[in-house]
């Protein structure tokens, strides 16, 4: 079929019974264009375009071009069970798709490290590390602290009341430093990324790591809720977006990733790592590597690393699942001058990462991101807000601009902190603790479980 | 350090199995095909090994979800009302008893090789596993130093014809194929191709349905990607033209236009191509100046699909007809081979322009539109962006098709030297349609 004329003349018009023996079409040798109305039985179910120029149509082509444009239809039509949904049709249609009940199980043995990072906020890392403790799995889970602050020595007796769990002191600070320094130090094949204020409720590891059985995906995220909306800036924080990604599936795979030439991927929606899990060997692969120092929270950057971490992964060919059912409850900030802290580094980070992602990967479509995309979601929301149909105010609208024009500028500062300070290494550096009473993480059946030491983890 | 990857054929009619014994491969490329109809590729990273059924399942699900439901929607309605209709006079009568006898028409296949037996052996094996009735096998050795292909051919494939053309050019071996052949319709492949055994009558079929048809091209899959320089060729476009079926045809009433037979590259390549016989009585043979074996070193299949479509006639790209190519293996082979594709391309324009002189400009502005899409710009934008092929594949192919603007001629005056050389022996000459009618005879048989 050719595409190269907008209008043909003349064009022939022919109906066609599906229930009758598909036959050809014999008489449109005066005819550049013919549609075809398909019917079956009386009922009309569509129309078919075919560019015939002045040639006749063999049955074969008709039944390329009606599988063609109107596949939807008489998929649905030939299952007969009314079959809305693509998923569904394709379960119906080719049997050795059909997902089975039992859905693939992570093989127990495979074991697990959780990586918290923290930064002087004591009370909310013991409410978190108790949640972290309370775990019900199968497998061995390593719990690893990482202090981004060791100097104040706030953290340490923390994690001295919880035996067994591993403490990291990173004294550069940024999260990204500080969950690289996790990451160098765990020993599981998975790797868990959380943050010291959220809690979560015991079946998260599972639920988690499902979809690791799987050898093509890299990395898993799940959704992060809100713990509480009291204050004003709590409830604006959910208006912005939240930290949560919606309550349906998402796979991100090369395909999600190259879908369109001229759209950035939007690896932002994909989740944060207050919520989420990788394979070990992604940070080894030296395609991926470890998370970009020069991002995220503590840089003058603001946010990013974990997006950028999302980027390499899929651009490398493996896929990201977010499973929404793996959920943490997160306390946003309370007060309106965290919250608009918090914006603005969001905003800041939005813009570095997508540098980033131009100047390592040269990923132009950074560009029509940045100069296009972007501001056209901006005047769409200060209209919106302008009608009255959101109650996210103009002000941190701005507020948000404002960071976004900061970006380049900030990331610039913080690439320079970075190679002031130095990258994470993979050979473990001596940050390591281990706390003197070994008793282990592995967790079982009842909720504060603990089971006798087992240093292989 | 090359990453290789494990090129397979999955049929999903059949339930899948987790895939076992992959050691050594980084990843997998998987053909996907429902009924014997690909539906598309899926990559999957491949772990310890092995690739697990729920994977390919959800790659699947995940990418080909429309393209599966169209397949088994054309399987259905092709299938389904069998039964044949009730003849409704006694001249549609005669007439279904003649189309009856046609159904399996009979079809000629041409390998044309030179002093490649190990290659050719595999090439053989494979058409032999053919589920097609009405066959006929050439093999045409062109211009062979050495008595290998025939005593292979006539050793292990007795039921195959041998032929032997001496004069040397990939161009006489295809004339001499059409020639020698027996059947109504002439499909070629390439020693280091392996078809697939519905590959014959999938071609059968679509000439059978569509009388007005006279050329099929087919998809020609990478056999496999071990190395560098095969992963190289398919980065730089590879011989795939994708999985949906296309009728091509010049269309009379745009003859302002940009006529989209020039890029004939995108129709296919001679690896995977089939003809009517006919067509070949209309508007000639192949250009023996043309290909490999002369100086162009290509060029004459595309040469082949320009003129079919100039003509007026229908070309279809029938992506069930599969044939598996084995890409060249060192990258020193490669990039002779991508440099051969650049002169024979350009060979293939100068011919062109020599034949049909009222598209000399169409083609000058399209030869310009070509090195500037294809290989300056890539090469611009390799300063900016790291290319994914090397830069100098992109030179290669660059000086290739300049090379190949002042090739034709001397391959033109090397053919008229081997006419007269091989006068006195009388073998068979197919006209080689370098002076057709120089309009476009389109616009006034098709309106």
């Amino acid at each position: 079929m050719m595409h190269l004329l907008r209008c043909k003349t003349p064009t022939a018009v022919r109906v066609l019974d599906l229930a009758l023996p598909l036959a050809a079409i014999e008489d449109l040798a005066d005819y550049a264009a013919c549609e075809v109305f398909v019917f079956k039985s009386d009922q009309l179910l569509g129309k078919v375009h075919i560019d015939n120029l002045y040639q006749n149509l063999s049955a074969h082509r008709l039944s390329d071009a009606i599988a063609e444009q109107l596949f939807l239809l008489l998929a649905a039509d030939a299952t007969g069970q009314g079959h809305d949904r693509q998923e569904d049709l394709l379960s119906a249609v080719v049997p050795a798709l059909a997902t089975g009940p039992a859905s693939a199980k992570l093989p127990d043995d495979v074991t697990v490290s959780v990586v918290v990072a923290t930064f002087d906020r004591p009370e909310q890392l013991r409410g978190c590390l108790h949640c972290l403790r309370s775990q019900i799995s199968p497998r061995l889970v390593e719990i690893v602290v990482v202090d981004n602050h060791p100097a104040s020595g706030l953290t340490a007796p923390i994690v001295a009341e919880f035996p067994g769990i591993v403490l990291v002191n990173e004294p550069r600070q940024g999260l990204a430093y500080a969950r690289n320094a996790g990451f160098v130090n765990s020993r599981g094949s998975i790797l868990i990324a959380t943050d010291d204020d959220v809690t979560m409720p015991p079946d998260w590891i599972e639920r988690l790591v499902v979809p690791f059985s799987r050898p093509e995906v890299g990395a898993v995220t799940g959704n992060v809720l809100p713990l509480e909306l009291e204050s004003e800036a709590q409830c604006l924080f959910e208006a912005y977006g939240g930290l949560g990604r919606g309550f349906g599936p998402v796979e991100a795979d090369t395909k999600w990733f190259t879908r369109s030439k001229r759209h950035a991927a939007p690896t932002w929606k994909l989740g944060a790592t207050a919520n989420a899990a990788f394979r070990a060997t992604m940070v080894q692969d030296p395609r991926i590597g470890l998370m970009d120092e020069a991002l995220g929270p503590g840089m003058p950057s603001g946010v990013g690393e974990d997006t950028y971490l999302f980027y390499k992964i899929i651009k490398a060919g493996f896929t990201l699942v977010y499973v929404p059912t793996a959920f943490v409850w997160h306390t946003h900030r309370k007060d309106m001058a965290a919250l608009r802290r918090q914006i603005y580094n969001y905003s800041k980070g939005h813009v570095s990462y997508h540098l980033t992602t131009l100047l390592r990967d040269g990923d132009w479509r950074v560009i029509h991101h940045l100069l296009w995309d972007l501001p056209k979601a901006y005047l769409n929301r200060i209209k919106r807000r302008l009608r009255g149909r959101s109650v996210y105010p103009v002000r941190l609208i701005l507020l948000e601009i404002r960071g976004n024009l900061a970006g380049p500028y900030c990331l610039w500062l913080s690439r320079r902190r970075v190679r002031r300070e130095g990258k994470s290494e993979f050979p473990p550096s001596p940050g390591r603790i281990e706390c003197p009473a070994t008793e282990t993480n592995r967790t079982s059946g009842n909720s504060h479980g603990r089971a006798p030491a087992d240093p292989a983890i | 350090m090359t990453r290789k990857i494990k090129v397979l054929d999955i049929e999903i009619g059949h339930p899948l199995q987790d895939l076992t014994g992959l050691d050594g491969y980084h990843t997998l490329r998987a053909l996907v095909r429902l009924h014997g109809s690909p539906v598309g590729y899926i990559n999957l990273p491949i772990d310890n090994g092995r690739c697990c059924a729920a994977s390919l399942r959800a790659a699947i699900r995940h990418q080909h979800a429309n393209a599966l439901l169209k397949v088994e929607v054309r399987h259905r309605l092709q299938a389904s009302p069998a039964a044949p209709e009730q003849p409704q006079s006694g001249a549609a009568d005669q007439s279904t008893v003649q189309l009856e006898a046609n159904r399996s028409p009979r079809v000629t296949v041409a390998v044309c090789t030179r002093n490649r037996t190990n290659q050719l052996v595999d090439c053989l094996d494979s058409i032999r596993e053919l589920d097609y009735e009405n066959l006929e096998v050439l093999v045409i050795d062109n211009a062979p130093s050495t008595d290998d292909t025939r005593k292979v051919v006539q050793s292990s494939f007795p039921e195959f014809r041998y032929v032997c053309e001496p004069r040397p050019g990939l161009d006489w071996a295809r004339n001499r194929a059409i020639t020698e052949a027996s059947g109504e319709i002439i499909a070629y492949t390439d020693d280091d191709c392996m078809v697939d055994p519905a590959w014959a009558r999938v071609l059968a079929r679509v000439f059978f349905d569509d009388p007005a048809v006279m050329a099929i091209t087919g998809l020609v899959a990478p056999y496999e990607l071990e190395t560098e320089a095969q992963l190289l060729f398919e980065r730089n476009g590879g011989f795939g033209r994708g999985f949906r079926r296309h009728w091509f045809r010049l269309d009379p009433s745009t003859s302002g236009d940009w006529p989209m037979n020039i890029g004939a590259g995108r129709f296919g390549t001679g690896a995977n191509m089939a003809y009517r016989r006919i067509v070949f009585l209309a508007i000639g043979g192949f250009d023996p100046a043309l290909d490999v074996g002369t100086p162009t070193n290509g060029g004459g299949d595309l040469e082949m699909f320009f003129r079919v479509l100039q003509e007026g006639y229908t070309l279809v790209y029938e992506p069930d007809a599969i044939v598996w190519h084995k890409h060249r293996r060192s990258l020193k082979d490669l990039q002779a081979q991508i440099t051969n594709n650049g002169i024979g391309l350009y060979s293939y324009f100068m011919r062109s322009a020599i034949a049909y002189p009222d598209l000399r400009w169409t083609i000058l502005r399209f030869g310009w539109w070509w090195i500037w899409f294809w290989s300056l710009r890539r090469l611009l934008k390799s300063v900016f962006v790291r290319p994914l092929i090397p830069r100098a594949l992109m030179v290669a192919e660059l000086k290739g098709s300049l090379l190949g603007l002042i090739r034709y001629g001397k391959s033109k005056r090397n053919q008229q030297e081997i006419e007269r050389r091989f006068a006195a022996v009388g073998l068979p000459v197919v006209d080689a349609g370098i002076e057709p009618t120089a309009t476009r005879r389109t616009n006034e048989e098709n309106r």
